[in-house]
């Protein structure tokens, strides 16, 4: 129990930061306990070595690195400047305006009346269709037959004047 | 300018704190991306060198959290410290090389928070208080992590020392 109180303030006596009294109590139990004199002057010799530690130099490559990102920067801006541009806006606005309407016919509580009621007018559209195109078809015989009648009137008036027989 | 002034302190917190100079390679250049970045929220009023280290301990605690670097064998310490000597140290039995050695691979037993104080206070050698305006800490709590971590590499000493005498 006293060595590790002891302990704890071993650094702050490397430090000399204890109290006349503190520092009295540390002497006198180092001079006692062999371990934590030896712990004392190991927690020195850490402070010394770590204090040692010599500087590493980045490498070329590295630095070439760190001086190309502004350019890097510059280019990925770039391409946000562009998507930001104001004559993107009405764009934009028009595609959020489009995906608000989306969203309430994708999770509005109508989702399956307007299913039907959409449903509904394209078989309306569908059958209006056909019946144009059966319109159509009368439309292109009697054309026909009127061409035929013309054809037979002419012949009867004979232009020419020549007598058949 | 900025790489010019600032690349070799970063690099070396960053290569300190992950041990591996590959490594930091790369974390130098993520956080130089992020400088970049957040130039434009420097307050001018403030110290730039601890603001940029306060960006630079942020970004390799969470870079730390995130990978966890601990499971990983940091670098031979002759790699690239090479200040090796033969000298013998009465203290610990071994030579002064053998002794940093030991402490280079110790600094991966502490904490996160502990190695960061202990790499800021004892490797790059600044005072309690620069320590706590980097880390944003109260000098109380930086005096503390410090304590324990000169206390937990001086019982790695202790252990190693034990082990060599005891073979």
């Amino acid at each position: 129990m006293v060595c590790d109180k002891i302990q704890n303030l071993l650094s702050p006596y490397v430090d000399g930061e204890l109290t006349p009294e503190a520092k009295a109590d540390v002497e006198a139990h180092l001079l006692s306990c062999r371990e934590c004199a030896e712990l004392l002057s190991l927690l020195k010799l850490a402070t010394a070595s770590l204090a040692d530690f010599p500087e590493v130099e980045p490498s070329s490559d590295l630095k070439a690195k760190l001086y190309a990102i502004p350019a890097r920067q510059k280019k990925f801006r770039f391409s946000l400047d562009f998507l930001v541009k104001p004559a993107l806006q009405p764009v934009f606005a028009t595609v959020t305006v489009l995906l608000i309407i989306f969203s309430f016919y994708m999770f509005g509580p109508y989702k399956k009346d307007i299913d039907k009621s959409v449903d509904r007018q394209i078989h309306r559209g569908y059958s209006q269709l056909e019946k144009l195109y059966a319109k159509a078809g009368s439309v292109t015989d009697s054309l026909g037959a009127a061409a035929d009648n013309i054809l037979v009137s002419l012949k009867k008036i004979n232009p020419l004047g020549k007598n058949e027989e | 300018m900025l790489v010019d002034m600032y690349s070799k302190k970063v690099f070396n917190m960053a290569y300190q704190f992950s041990g591996s100079y590959q490594e930091a390679e790369d974390l130098t250049q993520d956080i130089f991306f992020k400088l970049y970045h957040q130039l434009g929220k420097y307050d001018f009023e403030k110290n730039f060198t601890a603001w940029l280290l306060t960006l630079v301990k942020n970004y390799l605690i969470d870079m730390y959290r995130k990978t966890k670097w601990e499971k990983r064998q940091r670098d031979d310490f002759d790699k690239h410290l090479h200040s090796v000597s033969a000298v013998d140290n009465p203290e610990s039995g071994l030579t002064e090389g053998e002794n940093k050695k030991i402490l280079w691979e110790g600094l991966n037993q502490l904490s996160s928070d502990i190695r960061m104080a202990i790499v800021l206070k004892e490797i790059q050698g600044k005072k309690y208080e620069e320590v706590a305006e980097i880390l944003g800490l109260p000098v109380g709590t930086v005096k503390s992590r410090i304590n324990r971590g000169r206390l937990q590499l001086a019982k790695i000493l202790h252990h190693k020392k034990e082990k060599i005498h005891g073979l």
